[in-house]
């Protein structure tokens, strides 16, 4: 190998070092702008704290068998209240651990969140994208049919779609995500007419690139940053609903999630058993109003006025 | 696809042979199509190696357009762009593959907005270095060499590198811009106003680099601007447009010595001396552009040309542009039954109103070209019957030394003209 061929890959291992921690200051200027707002860090400190929760809910409480998403059953010690010996938060009706519905509702509702907001952006970017750059008659029939979906209020479409498809947890993500996927398509579209018009696009098309490529490249970087912040505000909104659907029983009994252990503890609530009911409450309150305190601030951050200038 | 060979020098590049582009006028909810504007309506030149075609006229009149058009990112609705490649002259709009692409790096385009123009999220070394992944030029650390030659070839260096657009001034961008664009080393480049959005200072930095690029490659360029004093430090040839057309075409320095289109004329007078201020705009001319989804008959320039004839084309429009004017007529217009564009039967709703238009375009209230074109004028109550002369289209004929004019004037007429 000569010098003149070594200095070059030498040089290019430290250009694309280079490149890299360019877009990584830029990347870490977001997260500052993010840091710079208390609501926000608060919000990322409660979602932090769930997910740790969430993780090591095993290490935590010694899963139920055999479903660990069920609660486990204490028929020695029903209805007692918080700081009975072993069961710090309490029981349910049933004899079920407050905590332990707690703890593994966190990831029921992760499970949750993660599978309706990830199937509905995919769905809706994909959908909004092609409406966008398609145009014509395939824009038109789309949007129609996204018109149609968002013209029925959220919450009775996907109680309908979970009441007919039968109460299972299974089936209120499923709900959820045929309701939801119309949001993102009409952002995204709306982020793609937009975005093609600019210049920058023609000048990629001058250059020759392929239309995947303008696409990957030009129109959907610079269109995902409303979408992220919807999909940040749905990570919460998404365990509300869900949690709507349960309580009124269309989600599946016994199961350790946050929306049921709130509906079967109701009803001790007149008798004073508040803490049923209570506890997996608060969690619901708090996962929704901590990714809302997220999404905000990253909207905030990512404001395409101030970004990068 | 191959069209049939032209004749041709062996310098042509591009041929521009009788463009139009029309853009529908959707209107209600079923958007249907109620017109069109003619932004480019048949226009003819030609582009040949290392020259610099300028191509003026007023905000409006179908430059960036034509500009597009020629750049293959809109389609002609008529007529075509011709490259030559292998000896022969192709329709850019049936090329396909490899021609395709052959045209494709030949033909590059610089935009006004620096800004808009380059992806606000790519580095330089992402913009720069983008053409020559497209077409499998360079990769890695050969990408980064070949990047940073192209950078200091516009003046800008390796230290640019990893830096994104919005770190850069106005000027700068406009160099990435054309690094971009030199990248596939091109035969041709569309310059859409490359300047007009700079400070006096780097405006005439960037026309420099622009003209030591030019006779370092033997590039044509295209320079789309409305600055008549750019454009007559850069330009080798001239084509004037207005409203979609070309008024006028020649050699630029033939063209400033002596306009043979009265357009020409009134744009070059509308500088307040050039020579000492390099840098003022078109100040606008008297009067308002028609509308370009109707355009004037005859020669679009006469409503508002002052050395109009009559038989520049004068119409029924003409009187109805009158009546908006004249202050408190316009309401009194029922309605316009046309036979032709240049006889109607107008209907007021006073007989006063109807004889005050009748006494008008009989008197010095309109212009005396106007009233010498007028056949036939007959009041009748409330209903004014008129008509013109019918004329045809004035077309861009050739004059003596190769230059074109659209204008029914001898040349000598317009350069003796005096304003009054
Ligand atoms: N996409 C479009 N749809 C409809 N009309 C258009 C479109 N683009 C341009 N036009 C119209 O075509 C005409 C010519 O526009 P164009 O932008 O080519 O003018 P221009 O000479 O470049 O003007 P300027 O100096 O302001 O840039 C204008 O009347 C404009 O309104
Ligand atoms: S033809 Fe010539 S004189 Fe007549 S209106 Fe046009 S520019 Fe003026
Ligand atoms: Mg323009």
């Amino acid at each position: 190998m000569t010098d003149v061929q070594q200095t070059r890959i030498a040089a290019g291992a430290m250009t694309a070092d280079t490149a890299f921690r360019v877009r990584m200051r830029r990347l870490f200027g977001v997260l500052q702008g993010m840091a710079s707002n208390p609501a926000t860090v608060i919000g990322l400190v409660v979602i932090a704290l769930m997910l740790v929760m969430a993780i090591f809910a095993p290490w935590i409480l010694e899963p139920n068998s055999p479903d660990p998403y069920q609660m486990p059953r204490d028929w020695g010690a029903v209805r007692k209240p918080p700081g009975t010996p072993g069961h710090p938060l309490g029981t349910t009706n049933e004899g079920g651990d407050v905590l332990y519905g707690v703890i593994w509702g966190s990831r029921t509702s992760l499970q949750l969140s993660l599978m309706v907001v990830g199937s509905t952006m995919i769905v809706g970017t994909i959908v909004g994208s092609i409406a966008g750059l398609v145009g014509g008659w395939v824009d038109e029939v789309l949007m129609r049919l996204v018109d149609v979906f968002l013209s029925i209020p959220e919450l009775i479409f996907a109680l309908a779609i979970a009441a007919v498809l039968g109460p299972s947890f299974g089936n209120i993500i499923l709900a959820l995500a045929v309701v939801l996927w119309v949001k993102y398509a009409r952002i995204m579209r709306a982020q793609v007419l937009q975005i093609k018009q600019h210049d920058f696009v023609d000048a990629a098309r001058v250059i020759g690139d392929t239309k995947l490529n303008i696409y990957l490249r030009d129109i959907l970087p610079n269109a995902v940053t409303p979408v992220t912040v919807q999909a940040t505000l749905d990570m919460g909104n998404v365990v509300l609903i869900g949690a709507t659907l349960s309580f009124i029983g269309l989600s599946e009994a016994g199961i350790a999630e946050w929306g049921v252990l709130v509906s079967e503890g109701q009803a001790g609530i007149a008798s004073g058993r508040w803490w049923a009911s209570t506890f997996p409450g608060l969690m619901i309150f708090l996962w929704a109003l901590a990714f809302n305190l997220v999404g905000d601030g990253l909207r905030d951050a990512l404001d395409p006025r101030t970004e990068g200038r | 696809m191959r069209a049939a060979a032209e004749p041709q020098a062996d310098d042509l590049i591009l041929s521009i042979r009788e463009v139009k582009k029309h853009y529908p006028i959707r209107e209600g909810a079923l958007q249907r199509v109620v017109g069109h504007v003619r932004a480019v309506d048949g226009v003819s030149f030609d582009i040949r190696r290392g020259q610099t075609v300028g191509l003026v006229g007023e905000s409006g009149c179908g430059k960036t357009t034509l500009g597009r058009v020629i750049a293959a990112l809109a389609d002609p609705t008529d007529g075509g762009v011709h490259y030559s490649m292998d000896g022969a002259m192709c329709r850019i709009d049936r090329l396909e593959g490899k021609a395709a692409r052959t045209f494709r790096r030949n033909c590059q385009m610089v935009f006004q907005d620096s800004y808009a123009s380059l992806n606000p999220r790519h580095l330089v070394i992402d913009l720069v270095g983008r053409p020559l992944k497209v077409y499998n030029e360079a990769a890695s650390s050969d990408l980064v060499e070949r990047v940073v030659e192209l950078l200091d070839q516009v003046g800008l260096g390796r230290q640019h590198l990893y830096r994104y657009p919005h770190q850069f001034s106005g000027g700068q961008r406009q160099r990435i811009s054309i690094a971009r664009a030199l990248a596939l080393n091109p035969e041709v480049i569309v310059l859409d106003e490359p300047t007009s959005a700079l400070d006096v200072s780097v405006q005439a930095q960037i026309l420099n680099l622009l003209n030591d690029l030019q006779k370092e490659r033997n590039l044509a360029y295209l320079f789309v601007t409305h600055d008549l004093s750019v454009v007559r430090h850069m330009a080798d040839r001239l084509v004037v447009m207005y409203l979609g057309k070309v008024a006028e075409a020649g050699e630029t320095q033939a063209i400033f010595d002596s306009p043979h289109h009265p357009y020409t004329r009134e744009l070059m007078a509308a500088k307040p001396d050039m020579e000492a201020e390099a840098n003022v705009e078109i100040r606008g001319l008297e009067g308002t552009v028609p509308d370009p989804a109707r355009p004037p008959q005859g020669c679009r320039f006469h409503t508002r040309c002052e050395l109009a004839t009559s038989a520049c084309g004068w119409e029924v429009d003409d009187v109805v542009r009158w009546l908006e004017d004249a202050p408190g007529m316009f309401e009194h217009l029922v309605g316009v039954e046309r036979t032709t564009e240049f006889a109607a039967e107008l209907a007021f709703d006073t007989e006063e109103a109807a004889g005050l238009l009748s006494m008008a375009v009989r008197s010095e209230q309109v212009p005396e070209a106007m009233r010498a074109a007028m056949r036939r004028l007959n009041l009748d109550g409330t209903k004014v019957e008129i008509e013109f002369e019918d004329v045809g289209e004035v077309e861009l004929t050739a004059r003596d030394d190769g230059r074109m004019a659209a204008c029914v004037l001898a040349p000598q007429e317009v350069a003796s003209w005096k304003s009054p």
